[in-house]
């Protein structure tokens, strides 16, 4: 390490570790959402009484595998009408804004190797507005399902990309207050000081119980505005079969219909994240200042808990009509996450 | 070796960003369509945060692309959506003698803004160690002290925005006799026509002009295309 | 370090660009997307000069001016909305009933 920094110089070392970061935390991420793929197949399976797919490896583990093959090899079908500019563009604008808040989440704490000065920090990069960093690429995030919409040159497309659009612009208000509670608690937009606050005291610290207000409630509508953010069930109409053929996604076929499909997964698995960060206490739990190799093990076991729960959500509750979904976001969510913002701020402000 | 590559990145990030932005801004300009206008000022916008981070001017970077390329844009694509704009058609150009005129009063500006340039001065090196400008604490420590009639009054702006664009675009229904425009909500029977409350038939038609003119509301079934 | 006249001519530039826009283009979505160009032009120019002098006004007032854009962003379309129902056309050139 110090043998790099002499030679290249700190800024390019510290450049190299980042990429390295990145890529460890890219190729990560595409993996655990390649098995969440297979984990909802199969829990749902569970849910609805039959079992999964469990044919392809032990018990289905190579079915991500053989999807990636089937998407690869399919034929492309694109319609003749639409415009190609903005057709091929979508999905991956979907994709990337879907990636790019990876580099903020600290996965663990820094691990000293033993015997040896290097220090190895588990998040790619820290910076002052890290927060406001994941809530510009949600906000951006939209112009993908929006601009795939329009460019299918189809009827159903075109009212499932915008009534999709409209329903993530509205719910990413309600999702923006819910956590500027948790920002008032820690007096800072950086995850990882966010992280770090969250210690000690057997978990009662976390921001969820956390007083001078523990931010339940918040919670409570973060994981409901998280939900619709990401168009899963209950809030899934754009995409619904019976209602829309497929929604936005209706005309893409092969690897594009695979961008988006990874971009929805990784969509889910980055708000967990968020959630597990910003109400759980991320990577803090029992043992960690001795082993910190096991804050990792508890932030994907809080992530896991989570993905879990989406799937369990989706086996369980139909879908909220297009009106009612509206209805819900504007007037009870917003004004509930105004409520939770003076009250936070008011016992902040006195007790804090 | 090492050292100039690293010295020479600020340049490099710079051009790169300011090409952006100016290709962008070009294109938006220079397109037809639209919605490629729209994408291009995405793409403006996008770049113009990135010059703002190479300002050390975080805060303001992330709010540009919150406010600007997540929420007006998004305004702004949305209503080029509903009201399917088309391409603008090439007229025949008038008025030419205005082109010179033209070119000469650009060469003035440019004068005007060279001049400006040879003669701005760099700025005094302020001492290291000083308060961090870009960063959260000092914008908000600002909003709320020096600053907190503007923060006060922008949040009275935003509300009478509110309003006016509500009033703005609230729709009446449809009276009979006039046309209904494409991007319509569907109306249920008796708001159109209120006499025929009790006919429920059903009319096959490919737009809402044609579906008016079935139902004996007047207008001419125009193909809209 | 980047010397701040180019920031400056970078925004002069960005300027003009916007100028020409809304004297060239006839369609008033696009007229509005060039007048939201100049805005941000003039945004790079107090940020830039908030940064080389380290005065924390600069960058207050771009935030102030971010949201004063978004409230005319809001009204301006509505304008547009109500002007394309009572004439079916977006061209500037034909909202014209006051001409003599």
């Amino acid at each position: 390490m110090d043998w790099l920094n002499n030679t290249l110089g700190p800024e390019v070392t510290r450049g190299l570790f980042q990429l390295i970061g990145i890529n460890v935390a890219f190729v990560g991420v595409l993996m655990i959402v390649a098995y969440t793929v297979l984990a909802e197949r199969r829990v749902l399976g569970f849910i609805q009484g039959r079992l999964g797919p469990n044919r392809v490896g032990p018990g289905g583990l190579f079915q991500p595998f053989a999807d990636l093959l089937k998407f690869i090899f399919k034929e492309e079908i694109v319609p003749d009408k639409s415009t190609r500019f903005i057709y091929m563009l979508a999905p991956f604008l979907a994709i990337v804004c879907a990636l790019m808040p990876l580099i903020v989440y600290p996965f663990g704490p820094d691990l000293h190797i033993p015997g040896t000065r290097i220090t190895i920090p588990l998040v790619v990069t820290r910076f002052d507005v890290a927060l406001l960093y994941v809530l510009a690429i949600t906000s951006v995030g939209v112009y993908g399902i929006a601009l795939a919409g329009w460019s299918s040159n189809n009827k159903y497309s075109l009212m499932g990309g915008l009534r999709s659009a409209a329903q993530l612009i509205s719910y990413e208000l309600a999702l923006g207050l819910s956590l500027v509670g948790v920002v008032l608690l820690s007096s800072t937009l950086d995850l990882y000081s966010i992280v770090e606050q969250q210690g000690g005291w057997f978990g009662l610290h976390w921001n969820i119980f956390r007083l001078p207000f523990p931010q339940i409630f918040g919670f409570v509508i973060y994981l409901i505005s998280a939900i619709a953010e990401t168009n899963r069930v209950p809030f899934d109409l754009p995409e619904a079969e019976t209602e829309l053929v497929a929604g936005f996604h209706t005309e893409y076929s092969a690897l594009k219909f695979a961008l988006f499909f990874m971009a929805e997964y990784v969509n889910m698995f980055t708000v967990s994240m968020l959630a597990t960060t910003m109400f759980f206490g991320g990577w803090q739990g029992p043992g960690v200042a001795t082993f910190p190799v096991l804050g990792v093990v508890y932030f994907l076991l809080k992530v896991s808990f989570f993905l879990f729960l989406y799937i369990w959500l989706r086996g369980t509750l139909p879908r909220f009509r297009f009106d009612q979904l509206m209805n819900f976001g504007w007037k009870f969510l917003l004004p509930a996450a105004l409520l939770n913002l003076i009250v936070t701020a008011t016992v902040v402000f006195f007790f804090g | 070796m090492i050292e100039t590559l690293v010295g020479i990145t600020p340049f490099v990030i710079f051009f790169l960003l300011a090409g952006l932005a100016i290709g962008c801004a070009v294109a938006m300009v220079t397109q037809r369509n639209p919605l490629y206008s729209a994408i291009s000022l995405i793409g403006v916008f996008v770049a113009l945060a990135g010059l703002y981070l190479t300002l050390a001017a975080p805060f303001i970077a992330v709010v540009q692309i919150i406010v600007y390329a997540g929420a007006i844009m998004v305004l702004v694509v949305f209503v080029i959506m509903l009201l399917n704009v088309e391409e603008e058609v090439r007229r025949p150009a008038r008025l030419r003698y205005l082109v010179p005129a033209a070119a000469l009063l650009a060469a003035v500006l440019f004068a005007e803004a060279a001049f400006v340039f040879f003669f701005v001065g760099d700025p005094p090196a302020a001492a290291p160690g000083g308060p961090a400008v870009g960063q959260t604490v000092s914008i908000g420590t600002g909003l709320f002290t020096t600053y907190l009639l503007p923060f006060e009054i922008t949040s009275i702006l935003i509300l009478m925005a509110i309003v006016g664009a509500m009033t703005l675009a609230r729709r009446t229904a449809v009276r009979p006799g006039e046309l209904d425009v494409p991007g319509a909500a569907v109306w249920p029977l008796h708001a159109v026509a209120p006499g025929r409350a009790a006919d429920a038939a059903e009319v096959k038609a490919g737009t809402s002009a044609e579906a008016a003119h079935a139902l004996g509301l007047g207008g001419t079934p125009q193909q809209k295309e | 370090m980047i010397p701040l006249k180019w920031y400056l001519a970078l925004s002069a530039v960005l300027f003009t660009i916007g100028v020409a826009g809304v004297i060239v283009k006839r369609n008033a979505i696009a007229m509005f997307m060039c007048i939201e160009l100049m805005l941000n032009s003039v945004n790079l120019t107090l940020v830039a000069f908030s940064s080389y002098f380290r005065d924390a006004s600069g960058q207050l007032f771009v935030f102030i001016v971010m949201t004063v854009a978004a409230a005319e962003a809001a009204v301006g379309l509505g304008i547009i909305l109500a002007v394309f129902r009572n004439r079916e056309s977006l061209d500037v050139d034909d909202a014209s009933l006051l001409k003599l």
